[in-house]
């Protein structure tokens, strides 16, 4: 009956079609997605020709896109000329630290306004989107004052614990657990098991698109973060990369290129861990089971 | 496993009713979030609220109390209303294009052909550039005499653009940067809602004969649902809240054509520009803000409840 | 599952504890008693000494240097030097770190920062220091002295000094056969020579102007303001004066060159002008020594300011400060103590020869010191002499930010084509009244 064995197409969620005649020895999608791609990948070109240069070089406007001679030696320039290695140690620390409290605090508490029906889920919900919507340039100074009472300025502390559990992920995968069919939950309930246990075994293996996005963002936003860092850190020691990246800025002169360099060293993490999440943009597996 | 209820014949006490309930549960399970949350957001909050009762310098403690008056200067003046007029143009303009253009973006990206992975790829890379060079690289592309913008209109006969320069221009610009930078961010939750959509929908309205459009508009948008409301919301607080590109490119130029609420908000505070005892006004239009997108994001939800559908 | 769920729970919170127990802050003083240093934390923007592109941060070693050696000259105090930020977040830094009581005992600030910094709690007076006559305030050139005293407290130490003159591309100008600016030139020869060398093919603009309506742009104004024979505000500070007849010829000047002969190159976001004059698209620009370094691949020749017809070539100077805080008697004292050696006569001179700062004291310009500034950074020997054409200063209140605001969005309106220079400059003139009554 059916035309095509759709299930050999697992990406062609949306536009389906049965198979037609092609003009183009390649599908037609190409044609929209390479003219985007290209457009999009233009800063990124702008920033590694530049880290490429030389100070000079970069000294023009409008800028120079082709160095002629590569100078290579920026990256080891820019590694081993400041704390770099450091840098990157604790900004990889405190990431990774809260990409993980995120994923399991606010999985809890997502899974928690999703499923159940609890007595203040409407006010607490609304509590916390309402903390998203004041900007932090207010809050900047009181929540400043906190971490200090905490004792925890000048401390990696200072940026991870403010971050635990950002409002953001809680919304999201609110959204996306309520997205799953509800059968498979409550047939597990009826069954007797707990609801720790249905979020763990059956909820979050169904959402790991969800969980791969929450974490590349949080990833992203954290790696990214500057102001915060800026008025929380004062030792050099414990700065975060973006922080030490100013260091090629003098009062008067940028090192651009090493400031360039700097930025994509910077960028590959985020950039990894975005091609290492793709594996888990497929479809939840439990949806085959459904009929009707 | 036998419950406990079967095991009493007389019926659950009060303390096993509140174990098994779910208030108890849904707590547990919100708490340690909305405990985190709480702490490092109520004192902020109470204190923002007191400094806008205050003719408060950051830098000073001397804060005399002055009631309401600095919300009640807000409606005369005329910097509040041009940036206030900002946001809602910067709004109407960015929310739209970028939702529906991620979410063409995303359907596009969930193709199985070669080299997805280097377009999704492609089309993430904006939303890791830092916004700084992002916005350096946008001044050259679209500077009046030198930027590539120009030039490549000026190939198909249009006339040059002020973009940044021109009053007109700037916040349209400002629109599509920011579009540009956030696509990305947006075609990624798209992409994962799409994951959800089981293709057997599709399949059966593919063989009922129905069109890629009408499968389109009838199965996935329905159930992509979800994810526009939070890409709706989200979108919106965030255009509200626009900060970074301004501060590092246009600095709410020329002439106050892309200045938004919170770069004044920030002028106020941060800097002299307007005297130096203006953060207590700072804060008092912080919050002005914070009640206009509460109302904004109250109206989506309730829009949501009416028009999204959850599976269940 | 649940064990690893148990694994990554401890590991996460061992990392947290980790982080947190690493040591603590900055500005905490060791103790007096005999023979223990006093330690006095000083903030600068400098960056880093060693910038491997091949080439040395001058400003940065040069300052290092100076504190090893008063480190090493004496053992009452030791002076830590952080790198806090660039100079451009120093204030904000400083904000957020008085409200948690952590600020250092020295930090660089802007001179356009002091009159809100006048503001900030702790803020220590050096007049003292100026009253000691082995120390020689008055040595200092005076429109700086006046930029750091806000009423009537001395709030700053000058770190840091420049002024306006023009910079030009000797090429271009030889290319447009217009002869070389001489030290008694005019507007209209400025004004003519732009034209010439404007050519909107290659394209070439004939001089470049920051137009983000920042202090900036509003500077730039003052100073030509000034040559026309204007002032900013009248004498007690209570009115605009710059809608005066020499405003709009000022602002009538910069309105030519941006409007009918369109050979100004309108810099919006203030950030392309450096690099565009390097890459050789500008003919003029009007900079300060701190330009210099970043014009490597143009031949550039540097001269005064042109003049009105009064033939005044005036300038106008900026200025950055070491600004104290009071972090206790003892460290208020030592920190009195580093300053006056820091910006001793001998320090000062050495760090100009050093990293090509103009000298802060008028005593160093002699003309030997022109000559051999001069040989070792091309072009600067003129800002050092510039610096006595500095005769007029902005005004040093409090309410001055609020006042260059109101300046650069009129300058701004009439170079974008929005406003013609009268109107612009009395609608603006009328705000800045209305601030200066306290509104």
């Amino acid at each position: 009956m059916s035309a095509i064995d759709v299930s050999t197409l697992p990406g062609e969620i949306g536009m389906v079609e049965p198979p037609r005649r092609r003009w183009l020895p390649f599908s037609p999608w190409h044609l929209v997605l390479m003219p985007i791609a290209l457009v999009m990948l233009v800063p990124l070109l702008w920033v590694v020709m530049t880290s490429f240069e030389t100070l000079a070089q970069t000294q023009h406007f409008p800028p120079i896109l082709w160095p002629g001679s590569f100078q290579w030696q920026n990256y080891p320039n820019a590694l081993h000329s400041v704390p770099f290695g450091r840098w990157f140690w604790n900004t990889t620390v405190v990431t990774t630290v809260v990409v993980l409290s995120n994923l399991v605090l606010c999985a809890l508490a997502a899974y928690g306004f999703a499923r159940i029906k609890f007595f203040g889920k409407g006010v607490a919900y609304f509590f916390l989107l309402a903390t998203l919507m004041v900007p932090i340039q207010v809050v900047l100074i009181p929540t400043f004052l906190i971490v200090k009472q905490m004792h925890l300025l000048n401390t990696l502390g200072a940026l991870i614990v403010p971050n635990l559990a950002n409002v953001f992920g809680i919304f999201m995968l609110t959204q996306f657990f309520r997205t799953l069919p509800i059968e498979l939950e409550e047939a597990a309930r009826i069954d007797g098991a707990s609801r720790l246990k249905i979020l763990f075994v059956i909820v979050l293996p169904l959402s790991l698109p969800a969980l791969a996005t929450l974490a590349v963002i949080q990833f992203l936003w954290t790696w990214n973060d500057f102001l915060w860092p800026l008025v929380t850190i004062y030792k050099e020691n414990a700065f975060t990369l973006q922080l030490g990246l100013m260091s090629f800025q003098g009062s008067h002169a940028n090192d651009t290129n090493l400031l360039m360099a700097g930025n994509v060293m910077s960028m590959l993490p985020v950039l990894l861990l975005f091609i290492a999440a793709q594996r888990y943009f497929v479809r939840g597996i439990a949806t085959q089971g459904l009929k009707g | 496993m036998a419950t406990v209820e079967e095991a009493t014949p007389s019926g659950p006490s009060l303390a096993q009713r509140i174990w098994h309930s779910d208030n108890l549960a849904g707590w547990l399970f919100v708490l340690p979030a909305v405990f985190l949350v709480a702490l490092f957001s109520i004192f902020p909050i109470i204190w923002g609220f007191i400094l806008s009762l205050q003719k408060a310098s950051l830098l000073s403690p001397i804060r005399p109390f002055v009631g309401i008056d600095n919300y009640t200067k807000i409606a005369s003046d005329p910097h509040a209303i041009t940036a206030a007029r900002n946001a809602v143009v910067y709004t109407f303009l960015f929310v739209p294009s970028s939702i529906a253009i991620a979410m063409f973006l995303a359907i596009a990206l969930n193709q199985k052909i070669r080299l997805i992975r280097f377009y999704r790829l492609a089309v993430f890379i904006p939303v890791a550039v830092s916004t700084i060079a992002t916005g350096v690289m946008f001044l050259w592309v679209f500077d009046a005499t030198f930027g590539i913008a120009n030039w490549a209109l000026g190939q198909v006969g249009l006339g040059p653009f002020g973009w940044f320069n021109s009053p007109q221009g700037a916040l349209p610009s400002l629109v599509i940067m920011t579009v540009w930078g956030w696509l990305g961010f947006d075609t990624i939750i798209y992409l994962a809602a799409l994951q959800g959509v089981p293709h057997e929908l599709v399949e059966a309205a593919a063989v009922d004969g129905a069109t890629r459009w009408s499968t389109f508009r009838n199965v996935t948008l329905p159930l992509l649902g979800p994810a526009t409301l939070l890409l709706v919301v989200w979108s919106t607080i965030s255009a509200v809240q626009l900060f970074d590109e301004v501060y590092f490119v246009t600095k709410g130029g020329p002439l106050e054509h892309t200045s938004v609420p919170v770069f004044y908000i920030f002028k106020l505070a941060f800097t002299s520009s307007f005297g130096f005892s203006a953060a207590g006004y700072a804060a008092a239009l912080a919050y002005v803000l914070f009640l206009v997108i509460l109302g904004l994001t109250l109206a989506q939800f309730w829009l949501g409840k009416r028009v999204v559908h959850y599976s269940s | 599952m649940r064990r690893r769920a148990l694994a990554a729970a401890l590991l996460g919170v061992a990392l947290i504890a980790a982080a947190c127990t690493s040591s603590d802050s900055s500005g905490s003083s060791s103790g007096s008693g005999s023979g223990e240093p006093v330690t006095i934390t000083l903030w600068h923007g400098y960056g880093k000494v060693e910038s491997p592109n091949g080439q040395i941060n001058h400003e940065a070693l040069s300052l290092q240097n100076q504190i090893d050696a008063f480190n090493a000259s004496q053992t009452g105090i030791r002076v830590e030097d952080v790198f806090c930020c660039s100079n451009d977040n120093a204030l904000e830094k400083l904000t957020v770190a008085l409200q948690g009581d952590l600020q250092p005992d020295v930090t660089y600030q802007y001179g356009t920062s002091m009159a809100q910094i006048a503001t900030a709690p702790g803020v220590m007076d050096l007049a003292p220091l100026t009253q000691d006559a082995a120390y020689d305030w008055t040595d200092f050139f005076e429109g700086v002295r006046a930029a750091g005293t806000i009423d009537g407290k001395v709030l700053g130490v000058p770190a840091q000094v420049g002024n306006l003159a023009v910079i030009y591309n000797k090429d271009l100008f030889a290319a447009a056969n217009v002869p070389e600016p001489t030290a008694d030139w005019t507007w209209d020869d400025f004004v003519a020579a732009a034209k010439a060398i404007e050519d909107p093919s290659t394209p070439t603009f004939g001089m470049a102007f920051p137009a983000d309506g920042s202090e900036d742009t509003v500077w730039h104004f003052d100073a030509m303001l000034w040559e026309a024979g204007g002032d900013i505000l009248t004498e007690d500070n209570t009115h605009a004066a710059f809608n005066s007849p020499a405003g709009v010829e000022a602002l009538t000047t910069l309105q030519t060159m941006a409007i009918s002969d369109q050979s100004m190159f309108i810099d919006e976001a203030n950030s392309k002008i450096d690099a565009l004059f390097n890459a050789g698209n500008v003919g003029m620009v009007i900079s300060g020594p701190w330009a210099v370094s970043g014009y490597k691949d143009i031949n550039y020749g540097v001269q005064v300011m042109p003049a009105y017809a009064s033939g005044s070539h005036q300038t106008i100077s900026g200025q950055d400060f070491w600004v104290a805080f009071d972090n206790g008697s003892e460290r208020a004292a030592a920190t009195q103590t580093f300053l006056e050696w820091l910006t001793a006569p001998e320090q000062i001179q050495q760090d100009s020869m050093e990293t090509g700062h103009l000298p802060t004291r008028s005593s160093i310009v002699t003309d030997q010191f022109v000559t051999d500034f001069n040989t070792k950074f091309p072009g600067e020997g003129l800002f050092a002499e510039n610096l006595n054409n500095v005769q007029k200063a902005r005004p040093a209140l409090t309410s001055y930010d609020q006042v260059s605001q109101i300046m650069g969005q009129a300058i701004v309106s009439v170079l974008l084509g929005q406003a013609e220079p009268q109107q612009a400059l009395d609608d603006a003139a009328a705000e800045v009244d209305q601030v200066l009554a306290g509104g």
